[in-house]
C-alpha cells in the first residue's frame, strides 16, 4: 500500500501541479523506516517549474558564464590601455570598472542559480547567437573600444531581456516571475545606465573627430581620458 | 581624357588624407628602458593564466557550497572571497609588467577562460585540501617564475625577483599556513562529530558564533 501512495504521490509531484506536501511526504515516509539513512528527494529548493520546464534554468547559467568571460575581456582592455604607449589611464578606469561589474555579477549569478536550487554549469552556453568573436582583440584605438563595449553592453541586456521574456512567458510550465523580478531588479536597470554612459562617450569622441576638420583630436583623446580619470 | 586620368590619380594619392581618422597615430620613443627578457616574460604571461585558472576554480568551489543539498555558505562565501583574490594576483602582475614597459603586444591572449577542471568536493575538508594543493601548486609555480627571472645569464631581473619573493611568496606562505590551520581544526572536528562540526565551522566561517 505504501509503495502505492508513494507512487502516486512521485506521480503527482513530476506532473508538476502537486508541489504542496512533497517534503513533507518524504519525510513521512523515510522516517517511518528501518533504515538509517534518508533521501527526502523532494527536501530541496525547487519550486515552480525551475529546471524542469523551458530554458530558464540554462539561460541563468550561460548567464555567470557570459559575464564571466566578459570581464576577463575587459580586465585586458584595461591593461591595454595602460600601457606606456596608449597611456590613458581614464579609458583603463572606465574598462576596470566594466570588468569589476561583470566580475561582481558573475558571482551573483552563481549564487542566485544555487538559491533556486541548481547548480553551477560552467560550461553551459546559451541558444541565442553569442556575438562574433573570432579575431577578437583588446588593442583598440580609443573609439572603437568604446564600440566594442557598448556592443558589448548591450548584449549583456538583450540577454536579460531574453531571459525576461522566456521567464514571462504566459504559461504555467514556464512563467517564473522570481527570476524576472530579480533581472528587472538587479541588471535591466542598471544595464540602461552603462549603455547611455558609453553612447554618451562615443558621441563626445565623435565630435572631437570631426570638429575642426580633426585638427584637435590629439588634444581631445587627452584631455576626454584626464575626464574619465576624474569621473568613472 | 588625360585630365579625367590626372584628376583621378590625384584623388586616389590624396584620398587617405581625405579619410576621417578616428585615432591619434602612434609614436615611437626609445626603448632602452624595457629591461625584461622572454623567459622571464613568458613564464610572467603564463603564472597570470595559472591565477586566473585558480579564480575560476575556487568559483567553482563558492557554486558547490552555495547548492541546497550542500548548504554551506561560511564556505561558499571563503571559496568565493578566494576567487576574487586570485583574480586581484593576475591583476597585479598584470599592472607589474606594465610597470615595465610590457603589454604594448600580445595582450588579448594572455588570458584563456576554460571550465574550471573539478566541480563536486565530498566535504568541506575535502575542499580545504584542494585548497591547499592549489596554493601550493601556484607557489611553486611562483618559484619556477623567479628562476626564469633570476637565471638569465645576461639579465638577473633583480626586481622583479626581489617583488615576486616579497610580495608573493609572502601570501602564498600566509594563505596556506592559514588553510593548513582550517583544515586541520576542521578535522579534529570532525574527529567524533562528523555533521555536526562542519556545520559549526561553517558558521564560524560566516562570522556567526553558534
Ligand atoms: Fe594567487
Amino acid at each position: 500500500m505504501k509503495a502505492i501512495i508513494s507512487a502516486v504521490m512521485c506521480l503527482l509531484a513530476a506532473t508538476g501541479a502537486f508541489a504542496a506536501d512533497a517534503c513533507y511526504q518524504d519525510v513521512s515516509l523515510d522516517c517511518g523506516q528501518a533504515s538509517t539513512s534518508l533521501a527526502l528527494p523532494r527536501c530541496n529548493a525547487v519550486y515552480g517549474e525551475y529546471g524542469r520546464h523551458g530554458n530558464v534554468a540554462t539561460e541563468m547559467q550561460a548567464y555567470a558564464n557570459l559575464h564571466l568571460e566578459r570581464s576577463y575581456e575587459y580586465l585586458l582592455s584595461a591593461a591595454y590601455f595602460n600601457n606606456y604607449q596608449t597611456n590613458r589611464a581614464g579609458f583603463s578606469k572606465l574598462f576596470k570598472k566594466l570588468s569589476d561589474q561583470a566580475w561582481e555579477k558573475t558571482i551573483e549569478l552563481i549564487k542566485h542559480v544555487t538559491m533556486r536550487g541548481d547548480e553551477m554549469n560552467f560550461s553551459q552556453r546559451s541558444t541565442q547567437k553569442p556575438v562574433e568573436r573570432k579575431n577578437y582583440t583588446v588593442e583598440l584605438h580609443e573609439l572603437e573600444s568604446l564600440a566594442k563595449a557598448l556592443d558589448t553592453q548591450k548584449e549583456l541586456a538583450e540577454r536579460a531581456f531574453y531571459i525576461h521574456r522566456e521567464a514571462t512567458r504566459n504559461s504555467q510550465h514556464l512563467h517564473d516571475p522570481e527570476i524576472a523580478q530579480y533581472l528587472e531588479e538587479e541588471f535591466i536597470e542598471d544595464q540602461s545606465k552603462t549603455i547611455r554612459e558609453i553612447a554618451g562617450h562615443t558621441t563626445d569622441l565623435k565630435r572631437f573627430i570631426t570638429a575642426n576638420n580633426g585638427q584637435d583630436l590629439s588634444l581631445a583623446l587627452y584631455l576626454f581620458d584626464e575626464y574619465l580619470q576624474k569621473t568613472v | 581624357m588625360k585630365t579625367l586620368l590626372a584628376v583621378a590619380a590625384f584623388l586616389a594619392v590624396c584620398a587617405p588624407s581625405l579619410a576621417t581618422q578616428c585615432h591619434v597615430n602612434p609614436v615611437n620613443i626609445p626603448k632602452e628602458w624595457i629591461t625584461m627578457h622572454r623567459p622571464c616574460r613568458d613564464s610572467m604571461r603564463r603564472q597570470i593564466q595559472m591565477e586566473v585558472a585558480a579564480s575560476l576554480q575556487y568559483l567553482a568551489m563558492g557554486a558547490h557550497f552555495s547548492k541546497d543539498s550542500v548548504n554551506r555558505p561560511g564556505f561558499a562565501k571563503l571559496f568565493f572571497e578566494a576567487g576574487s583574490e586570485e583574480r586581484e594576483h593576475a591583476m597585479k602582475l598584470i599592472e607589474y609588467l606594465l610597470m615595465r614597459g610590457e603589454l604594448t603586444s600580445d595582450v588579448t591572449s594572455l588570458i584563456t577562460i576554460r571550465p574550471p577542471e573539478r566541480k563536486t568536493w565530498d566535504n568541506g575538508v575535502e575542499a580545504l585540501e584542494h585548497a591547499l594543493k592549489m596554493e601550493s601548486d601556484v607557489t611553486k609555480s611562483i618559484r619556477t617564475v623567479i628562476h626564469a627571472c633570476e637565471d638569465d645569464n645576461e639579465f638577473n631581473d633583480y626586481h622583479l625577483v626581489d617583488y615576486l619573493t616579497g610580495e608573493f611568496l609572502e601570501e602564498q606562505y600566509k594563505g596556506q599556513r592559514d588553510l593548513a590551520g582550517k583544515a586541520s581544526t576542521l578535522k579534529k572536528m570532525l574527529d567524533r562529530h562528523s555533521s555536526l562540526g562542519e556545520f559549526i565551522f561553517d558558521k564560524k566561517l560566516l562570522g556567526i558564533d553558534v
